[in-house]
């Protein structure tokens, strides 16, 4: 290793603790309310009391199982709309505009009527994650199926593929790359229109807690749940990176 | 002008025995010595794009009659058409006028029956090479270790039997070439057509790619339909060249090629074949200048009405 290299990796490695420090440094310095920006020292022991009562786990468990509810009916839906509308016209001609219409609308902008029509329940929760993953995933189906490569179809024809098959055998595969592409954009989607919903009025969840502790001044706790749901959500992307290098390995 | 007799030269008899022996119909085919399928018939073909003031014709009256297992070479200026007529006998594309044939059935939309090799090797990317060239025995009914088992003697015959399992992607251009070729060959195409197949190669392994590809058709005598705008590849490649000109795209010239068989590189060096490049450059030249004082004489009249 060159010494150019090793001081880069020195670097790198004291990024973060550079960064609480400094952090820690500031919230201490008295120049700053330390009640609001606390430390990170007093954010971690924020968390860990948070943890020993047993609600972080339940708050986490809440959280994960809404996105994952919202994403998967969400990209299903997207994925077999998009794939539909992609490769028929007549289904796109009778879909698209709805969706076109309906997709610019920022998903929080329907929380007010999500809970006139779903109150506090989960429903409503799952329902204003679908909305915000559901359009992300059907616009990269739709696109990825036509933009499948034209010479691609005509080798398949050529070799005696069956109309039928083709779907199956080119324009699913064609597409994926853009899907996933797709996909994952959602996932950062579904955490944002998490905060939405749980802020909205709910009893448990990542977000849920971030608003009480903020009304009840506890800014450590408020801090430690941003934290938490920016560890959850890198962990969901850097997961689903790894699941898509192997599903879509020549993408 | 055209000159439409179907080539006067007979395909050699297979004098030397055949090394791949193995008893798929192909090659039943071949062992008498002559193919019997795989005859094009295109009479009186017209391909016009678009409509009114906007067409354009792309083909003109193009008659050609391309006897089974012959190898003919379609050579021409960009833009005179030529792909458009291989992506007629594909069925891409539907003819404007006139019909084209395969073994006396209409051309109606692509089938398995004609294989194609793209200028680009066009593989399934998320399809190992194996994979890859039992795709058409696949889709064509044969069980899957039938047709692995065909794929793996297919990619033998193109050289690339180590990388059965390898993805398209970690291939070079030109092996990537070899694999649409076994690809388009482990369906029995009665024709196979190929658009400049090997236009985005280097020059050596163009050479390679050529000696190989004439190497498989000795073995399997399919009919071939090749098309490029490279009249030694033409030459050194084909049974018969047939030349075409551009505005509209028609036939100039249909000749049969009488060089040594099979052919070797060394056929590059030999008097005739200096002999037919020149008689093709000629007739290339003289039928350029022809449309280029047609031409100016159309837009001088046309300037004269304004």
């Amino acid at each position: 290793m060159t010494k150019q290299q090793a001081l880069n990796r020195l670097v790198l490695g004291l990024s973060i603790p550079l960064f609480l420090g400094l952090w820690e440094a500031v919230s201490r310095s008295g120049s700053v309310n330390s009640v609001l920006f606390p430390p990170p020292t007093l954010v971690a022991v924020a968390l860990y009391n948070w943890a020993i009562d047993g609600s972080l786990l339940i708050d986490i468990m809440m959280s994960i199982s809404r996105v994952v509810v919202g994403f998967v009916t969400g990209a299903a839906a997207g994925i077999v709309l998009g794939i539909l509308t992609g490769r028929y016209q007549i289904l796109s001609n009778l879909l698209s505009p709805v969706f076109q219409l309906l997709r610019p609308i920022p998903p929080i902008a329907f929380v007010p009527i999500v809970i006139l029509w779903f109150g506090l329940s989960e429903l409503g929760k799952w329902f204003l994650v679908f909305w915000g993953v559901f359009f992300t995933v059907w616009i990269a189906a739709h696109l990825g199926v036509q933009r499948v490569d034209k010479t691609l179809i005509r080798a398949a024809q050529c070799l005696g593929t069956p109309e039928k098959r083709m779907l199956q055998e080119v324009l699913l595969p064609g597409a994926l790359p853009y899907i996933f592409v797709g996909l994952r954009t959602s996932i950062s989607i579904s955490f944002y229109t998490l905060v939405a919903a749980e802020l909205a009025g709910t009893f448990s969840g990542i977000a849920y807690r971030i608003e009480i502790a903020q009304q009840n001044l506890q800014v450590g706790q408020t801090i430690g749940g941003l934290i938490v749901l920016g560890i959850i959500s890198a962990v969901a992307d850097k997961v689903f990176g790894l699941l898509s290098h192997r599903v879509v390995w020549w993408g | 002008m055209s000159l439409n007799e179907p080539s006067s030269r007979t395909l050699p008899a297979n004098s030397k025995p055949i090394s791949f022996t193995s008893s798929h119909t192909s090659v039943k085919k071949v062992a008498d010595g002559v193919a019997t399928e795989g005859y094009i018939n295109i009479q009186d073909l017209s391909i016009v794009f678009g409509k009114g003031k906007n067409s354009f014709v792309a083909v003109e009256r193009i008659s050609l009659e391309i006897p089974p297992g012959q190898f003919v070479c379609l050579v021409g200026p960009s833009g005179c058409g030529k792909s458009t007529v291989l992506s007629a006998i594909a069925g891409f594309v539907a003819p404007t006028y006139g019909t084209i044939q395969v073994d006396g059935r209409v051309v109606r939309k692509p089938a398995g029956e004609r294989g194609m090799v793209f200028q680009q090797p066009s593989l399934f990317p998320w399809k190992t090479v194996l994979g890859n060239v039992a795709h058409g025995p696949l889709m064509s009914g044969k069980s899957k270790v039938e047709s692995h088992r065909l794929a793996r003697e297919f990619l033998q015959m193109v050289g690339l039997a180590n990388f059965a399992d390898s993805y398209p992607a970690t291939l070079s251009g030109g092996m990537q070439q070899r694999v649409a070729i076994a690809r388009a060959l482990a369906n029995f195409p009665r024709v196979l057509l190929m658009d400049e197949p090997f236009g985005a190669l280097d020059a050596q392994t163009r050479i390679m790619m050529q000696e190989n590809l004439l190497k498989l058709w000795e073995e399997l005598r399919t009919t071939v339909v090749f098309v490029t705008h490279d009249i030694d590849e033409a030459i050194f490649l084909g049974d018969r060249v047939v030349i075409m000109s551009a505005n509209p795209g028609c036939i100039l010239a249909d000749l049969p090629i009488c060089l040594s068989q099979p052919r070797n590189p060394e056929v590059l060096i030999e008097p005739a074949f200096a002999n037919l490049k020149k008689d093709c450059f000629e007739l290339i030249r003289r039928e350029s200048l022809l449309a280029f004082e047609q031409q100016s004489r159309r837009s001088s009249k046309i300037q004269r009405h304004r």
